[in-house]
């Protein structure tokens, strides 16, 4: 149905112009890089405290380096004014939203899992056996970021000040999710039985599912005047 | 000038009388005439302030969310009038509430802050409307500002629940309550000053809200007839 | 030909900031006719493509498009009208081809390969297929949105400064995608400086001055010494 076509052409725009600029990848990268040196030299005397914070370390990391990505996300359709097009396009506002989301999430765990050997090297971390659980988790705070993020993004793109109105919008209404995978990463990587930080999972999920449900329902109102 | 700011000009007086002298009453009632308690002393007396203040933070945002969801509906620019009125108006008694309740907390907890699932809702709550201000600030084409506000606003209020949700599970975790201010029991005659200040800061608000309503719908009639002017002397 | 209205427009205003750009722009246009809009820079000109093009709302008014009403019905109408705009509409990191199996892909258009090289050769760059639109110029560019406009066919056809970017041999080529798509039955509303060009393909002709939209007889566009 023309409703998948559209979220399909949407992701594959979008990852064909990211695989030939690298634009956000190596933006999103390098800041990250940069995050998680300031953070290892922060705790590099203090190996319980590294256990005690390194949840919160690898989310904060995830979260700056997620808002970059979801910023370029639109402001890439500035050029040539692109956004027109968007806007008038007779394809449905909630398939080009429904894409974006998909190409975010992608870019972005690529990017994140990219960061876990980094992690590994500087917080001294065990993560290969944990890695499946880990990638849950992952997906499942990067989908609660992007589903609020891709909305917020379409709607500061279109503002002054857009760089800056990104994340002040964002982050107090992505606590839960921040609360969520910090608590589940926390219990996978200080070995915690599954049963016990399974929850948080779950939780995570339903965050999703109700920020994605929303998101999709209100993106008429701003990409449409 | 339209019929609802002209019926809001004439009953705000009712609401602003009724309002202070509750108030005014209330206040007496409880910082001078009522006992200090037995396990808190003069301490608490600052609860006769901070949870009104709590309320009417809410009833702002409630009204932030209603009058946000109509103008979606209908389109009526004197709706986003008050859905910008009772932003600023929260944030205000947001702040007043956090101020309030940090006091209290201090001399009782020993602490200016906690993970307590509704101290970090109403950071939260607080966070969101300046971030609504600030987007209003940012758009200058009035119907797209009025949109996207009202956008910001129905968001935060389907996400103000979940974070006061996932803050009360994870403190069911880390910490378990052993004190918080839902453990302050009220005496007897802490309860009747305390429901006088709740009803008069209530009304009070509702003041606030009519007035600033009009202030702002005032203020826009003024830009429109100074856009007018400006068109005229066009090109 | 069958007069059916394409374009009604009725006391049309947009207030922008409170500063009134549109005042009580009213005009009918009928399927297969061209109307050509002049007026000074900042007169609203550009303002008065948007909201037709669906592009933007109106502060007061009405306006129907192929008989729809323009805020009950946009998506409908959406899929019949092309917008050739100020930007180019294209993305950088694309090739020609693959800018134009994009903008199609998500009109639930599918163009075979032949199409496109043919509508490509069309207007002239059939060269820079395989070229990224980085690298187009100006009036490339706006060639590359002229072969997007060939493959849609739309039944509603707007033009933001029409000849603006091209040489001599792109602007007969605007004149060409006007009169095939008048012939298709498609109305066409356009903007433009340049009256000697406009002249030849457009039927009716008005100009935007203060908000306001004054029609002119078409001939006026030759004779008239200043129109505004």
């Amino acid at each position: 149905m023309s409703f998948i076509r559209a979220i399909g052409w949407i992701v594959w725009k979008d990852l064909v112009s990211e695989l030939r600029s690298r634009e956000s990848f190596s933006s999103m990268l390098f800041f990250a890089l940069a995050v998680i040196l300031i953070f290892s030299f922060s705790f590099s005397m203090d190996r319980e405290a590294i256990k005690e914070l390194i949840a919160g370390v690898i989310w904060v990391a995830f979260g700056f380096t997620g808002i970059i990505g979801l910023g370029k996300s639109f402001t890439v359709e500035m050029h040539n004014d692109c956004l027109e097009a968007l806007q008038i396009s007779p394809a449905s506002k909630g398939a080009i939203y429904l894409g974006k989301l998909l190409a975010n999430l992608l870019f972005i765990l690529c990017v994140e899992v990219m960061l876990l050997p980094l992690f590994m090297i500087f917080f001294n971390l065990e993560l290969l056996e944990k890695l499946p659980v880990l990638l849950v988790i992952m997906i499942g705070g990067t989908l609660g970021l992007s589903a609020l993020g891709t909305l917020f993004s379409a709607l500061t793109v279109q503002i002054r000040a857009r760089e800056v109105m990104l994340p002040i919008l964002l982050l107090p209404m992505a606590v839960p999710v921040f609360i969520g995978a910090v608590e589940a990463t926390r219990g996978l990587l200080s070995g915690q039985p599954f049963d016990l930080y399974r929850p948080w999972i779950d939780l995570l999920l339903v965050f999703d599912v109700i920020f994605t449900i929303v998101s999709f329902w209100v993106i008429d109102f701003v990409l449409d005047d | 000038m339209s019929t609802f700011m002209l019926w809001l000009r004439k009953y705000q007086g009712w609401f602003g009388a009724a309002g202070g002298l509750l108030t005014a009453t209330g206040l007496y009632l409880g910082l001078v005439a009522s006992p200090p308690d037995y396990y808190q002393g003069e301490v608490v007396r600052i609860m006769y302030v901070h949870v009104p203040f709590a309320q009417s933070s809410l009833l702002a945002y409630t009204a932030l969310f209603g009058a946000s969801a109509w103008y979606l509906w209908k389109r009526d620019p004197l709706i986003d009038h008050v859905a910008h009125a009772a932003a600023g108006i929260g944030v205000f008694f947001t702040s007043a509430a956090l101020v309030t309740g940090s006091i209290w907390a201090k001399p009782t907890w020993n602490t200016w802050w906690t993970w307590d699932p509704r101290l970090v809702s109403f950071t939260v709550l607080l966070l969101i409307l300046i971030g609504y201000l600030m987007l209003r600030m940012f758009i200058d084409e009035r119907e797209r500002q009025a949109r996207f506000a009202a956008i910001l606003a129905i968001v935060g209020g389907i996400d103000l629940p979940i974070v006061k949700f996932s803050v009360e599970w994870w403190r069911t975790l880390h910490q378990p309550l052993s004190v918080s201010p839902r453990g302050v029991s009220y005496a007897g005659d802490m309860l009747t000053p305390l429901l006088i200040m709740a009803i008069g800061i209530s009304l009070l608000f509702t003041y606030m809200l009519m007035v600033r309503t009009q202030l702002l719908y005032l203020r826009q009639l003024l830009d429109a007839k100074k856009g007018r002017l400006l068109s005229q002397a066009h090109l | 030909m069958a007069a059916t209205v394409a374009i009604r427009a009725e006391g049309l205003s947009k207030s922008y900031r409170d500063y009134l750009v549109l005042q009580e722009v009213s005009f009918e246009l009928a399927a297969g006719a061209c109307y050509a809009l002049f007026g000074p820079n900042g007169a609203g000109k550009t303002t008065l493509l948007k909201i037709l093009a669906t592009l933007q709302r109106p502060s007061a008014g009405r306006v129907q498009l192929l008989g729809r009403d323009l805020l009950a019905d946009r998506t409908a109408v959406r899929g019949q009208l092309f917008f050739l705009a100020h930007g180019s509409h294209l993305y950088d990191d694309l090739n020609a081809v693959e800018n134009l199996r994009f903008a199609l892909g998500l009109r639930g258009v599918a163009p075979t390969g032949r199409e496109i090289k043919l509508a490509l050769d069309r207007v002239g760059i059939g060269a820079f297929a395989d070229l990224k639109s980085r690298y187009f110029s100006a009036g490339m560019k706006k060639r590359l949105a002229m072969a997007k406009a060939w493959l849609i066919r739309p039944k509603l056809l707007f033009m933001d400064e029409a000849y603006a970017s091209l040489d001599e041999k792109g602007m007969a080529l605007v004149n060409l995608l006007i009169r095939e798509s008048r012939q298709d039955g498609a109305a066409i509303f356009m903007s433009s400086h340049d009256r000697a060009k406009v002249a030849e393909v457009a039927d009716r002709a008005g100009v935007l001055r203060q908000g306001r939209l004054h029609e002119l007889p078409v001939t006026e566009l030759r004779t008239a010494h200043e129109l505004y």
